[in-house]
């Protein structure tokens, strides 16, 4: 009769288990972002949220993880070697955030950009975004590739829309797109060079990666795209002077500096607040130059202000506050990061957006 | 009893199951959290741990916390590794000279006690232990706040030492002439006009206050400020202007000095508008998040000023070696706000002497070791920089 016999397969059983419950792998970090204090899993509060950057981890929680990893993180190495210069005694009292484009004045200069299939965020997708952009005074940029149909987010709409485009396959599809889009109200045309993935739930592939890296610039293509569209259009993913330079001479009204979000890592390395200066240097002011790529502060808007951009376009975090919150969240992230540039204003001396200039910043060597 | 395997193994398992490593998970008194007394305090990062041990969870963090990321906070610290001491031979201890005057205010060591808001939080006695304290250090100058939690009179009488004012400017220029003019009447030396700190946000600090939920405000609905502008600044501050400058600059018949400085460009303007020093502060990361180290922007300024005004400095000072850099780039006077919130609030006007005293003594130590007897002989040579 064996009672409680210890047997080797139990007692190391048992200390194996001992040192799975021991302190140190407890201590190790885990991969997924963290909120400080914040119980695993819940979702805080949005009333308590006091960043951007808290956005992620509570879309993280709520999220499939291939959808949460199409939307997850950001490269912001560069906005950290770049310090403010604040200037003080300027009154800032009649605080001023507003832009002018393309003959339209802006509330800030913030808008949310052109994002795929929102529907895998929110059930209301780009119903709820264009809902709360539309709260928070936010110009939004409605993707081709959008979950809703433009005439459902137009309807929805009370806020200025843009509509993108890629340009690829037939071109009279996408010209009767651009034209429905216009005729919903869409005020200017975004056309995006070289996006490597074009599914939200999707991570690019290697061939996509490659293929946009080497597609040559097609202006003829990009001028057909152009006839009879009625509305300015911009070119979204420049990131050398000399393609800035090129879409100014073959007609373009605008330029967004882009890198889509880093997803082009091996082509494009540089980050797009490190290549703004030049490309701003070369355009001199001959038409709006955008930007986006990991834009999550209000510093990170002042900085792209202050080295030539008009506005800056966010990409991830209207989805991280979409899948979270809907579109509280989202008018309540957008909200933040215009108060958050109005105070760098205030403690940068700089009333309106037009006093920002290069001395309001300091780039440092890495 | 023979040896056998099993019992081997029964032993292993016991001596696992008491180990030490088991033995802290089990234990809820063995959390290492024995706090070092008033005489192991040895520099001054040791007062941090019994400050934040003593105070409240919100005291801590509203004095410890910086303005939004902490970016700026911890970009004073870093500062300090960018310069290197380089130093020439040794002096003799006895031969250190440390005193100086600094517009008119004699000091035993170029060292002040900043401005800091509300010490009666941090002790009961408030400022009047901070002034007991910074006198008992050598006659440390103490810069009283604005924002103090007694009269600054009161303050002012209860030691010997020197003290200077700080103001935080208000809209009504009568009413700002009223504090000007009773800080003067008090004895006050010279006056810091706060120019900083215009819309600053203590992120960090408002994060931790939701997550260890203050009863008295528990279930309330954040609360939106109203503002002038539409972007829900806080504009308390953002007034701020140079006219207003120009028209208090007659109340006050002390040195004043412009407190906030981080550009050339300010301080020439401060000059111009007839400041009389130059306060380079950074608020201690407390102003604006991202905005430069004060230690970063020290040479800009001391080029841009030429030597017509002092100029002070603050911001993450620890030490004295801290303390050595940035005289050594041309500063007149190092003023320390946290660590002396740490003394006061962990040991009252017995931990604000020790404070100094440290620090007196480190800089001592430290023109010693690098062969800088007197504050004259501290210069440009003494450190090699590699600000980014």
């Amino acid at each position: 009769m064996k009672i409680n016999l210890i047997t080797r397969r139990k007692t190391l059983a048992g200390m194996g288990s001992l040192a799975a419950a021991a302190s140190l792998p407890a201590q190790q970090p885990t991969p997924l972002p963290k909120l400080i204090g914040e119980r695993p899993g819940r979702i805080t509060p949005l009333g308590d949220l006091v960043n951007v950057l808290e956005f992620e981890p509570m879309a993280e929680r709520k999220l499939a993880s291939a959808t949460y990893a199409s939307v997850a993180g950001g490269d912001r190495t560069f906005f950290e070697r770049i310090t403010l210069r604040p200037r003080m005694m300027v009154s800032t009292v009649d605080l001023d955030l507003t832009v002018e484009l393309f003959g339209e004045k802006m509330f800030a200069p913030i808008l949310v950009g052109p994002t795929a299939g929102q529907q895998a965020f929110h059930p209301d997708g780009e119903l709820a975004m264009v809902r709360a952009a539309s709260a928070a005074k936010t110009v939004m940029v409605v993707s081709s590739e959008s979950s809703y149909s433009i005439d459902k987010i137009a309807a929805a709409s009370k806020t200025t829309l843009w509509y993108q485009v890629y340009p690829e396959g037939d071109l009279n599809a996408i010209q009767a797109r651009a034209k429905q889009a216009i005729q919903a109200g869409c005020k200017a045309l975004c056309i995006t060079l070289g996006a490597p993935f074009r599914n939200a739930t999707g991570a690019p592939s290697p061939a996509s990666v490659a293929g946009a890296k080497n597609a040559p610039l097609n202006w003829a293509y990009i001028d057909k795209l152009r006839q009879g569209i009625g509305v300015p259009v911009l070119l979204k993913g420049i990131m050398s002077a000399e393609e800035a330079d090129a879409a100014i001479k073959n007609g373009v009204q605008g330029i967004v500096v882009s890198n889509h979000g880093g997803l082009l890592t091996s082509a494009a390395a540089a980050s797009t607040l490190e290549v703004l200066p030049s490309i701003a240097d070369a355009v001199s002011g001959r038409v709006p130059v955008l930007i986006d790529g990991s834009f999550r502060r209000g510093t990170d808007i002042f900085k792209a202000l202050a080295l030539g951009a008009r506005a800056v376009l966010l990409g991830r975090p209207p989805l991280w506050a979409l899948a979270a919150y809907g579109q509280d969240g989202v008018q309540n992230l957008l909200e933040k990061l215009q108060t958050e540039v109005g105070r760098t204003m205030g403690g940068c001396g700089k009333p309106t957006i037009k006093s920002i200039d290069r001395t309001s910043v300091k780039i440092h060597d890495a | 009893m023979d040896p056998s395997r099993r019992r081997a193994l029964w032993g292993l398992g016991a001596l696992a199951g008491s180990s030490l490593l088991r033995a802290q998970q089990f234990d809820p008194f063995h959390d290492h959290s024995r706090l070092p007394g008033f005489d192991e305090m040895a520099s001054i990062m040791d007062f941090e741990e019994v400050f934040h041990a003593k105070l409240p969870r919100q005291i801590y963090d509203f004095t410890d916390h910086g303005e939004g990321s902490e970016f700026n906070l911890r970009r004073n610290r870093e500062a300090f590794s960018w310069v290197d001491l380089v130093p020439r031979g040794a002096a003799d201890i006895s031969s250190i000279q440390t005193a100086t005057e600094l517009l008119g205010t004699k000091m035993a060591f170029p060292i002040m006690a900043a401005p800091t808001s509300g010490h009666g939080l941090l002790h009961k006695e408030g400022e009047l232990a901070t002034h007991v304290g910074t006198t008992a250090a050598s006659n440390t100058p103490y810069i009283v706040s604005n924002a103090s939690s007694l009269p600054i009179d009161k303050i002012a009488a209860c030691a010997t030492g020197p003290v200077w004012f700080q103001l935080y400017p208000r809209p009504s220029v009568d009413a700002t002439r009223e504090i000007l003019e009773k800080a003067q009447a008090a004895g006050c030396a010279a006056v810091a006009i706060t120019m900083d700190q215009q819309a600053s946000y203590y992120e960090r600090a408002a994060h931790l206050r939701h997550l260890t939920e203050d009863p008295r405000t528990a279930g309330t609905p954040p609360r939106r400020p109203t503002t002038k502008n539409p972007y829900r600044v806080p504009d308390g501050r953002l007034w701020y202007n140079w006219k207003f400058l120009d028209e208090i600059r007659p109340f006050v018949k002390v040195p004043f000095v412009a407190k906030g400085i981080l550009t050339a460009e300010d301080a020439e303007l401060c000059i111009e508008h007839g400041m009389n020093g130059i306060y380079i502060s950074n608020h201690g990361g407390r102003s604006l998040d991202y905005g430069p180290s004060t230690l970063e922007v020290l040479p800009e300024i001391v080029s841009a000023v030429r030597g017509r005004v002092p100029i002070m400095i603050d911001s993450g000072f620890r030490s004295g070696t801290d303390i050595l850099k940035a005289l050594a780039l041309g500063a007149n006077v190092v003023t320390v706000g946290r660590a002396a919130r740490w003394g006061l609030g962990a040991f009252g006007d017995a931990g604000v002497q020790k404070v100094f005293e440290i620090l007196q003594g480190e800089l001592v130590m430290a023109m010693a070791q690098t062969g800088r007897p007197t504050l004259a002989s501290i210069d440009r040579t003494l450190v090699r920089t590699r600000f980014r």
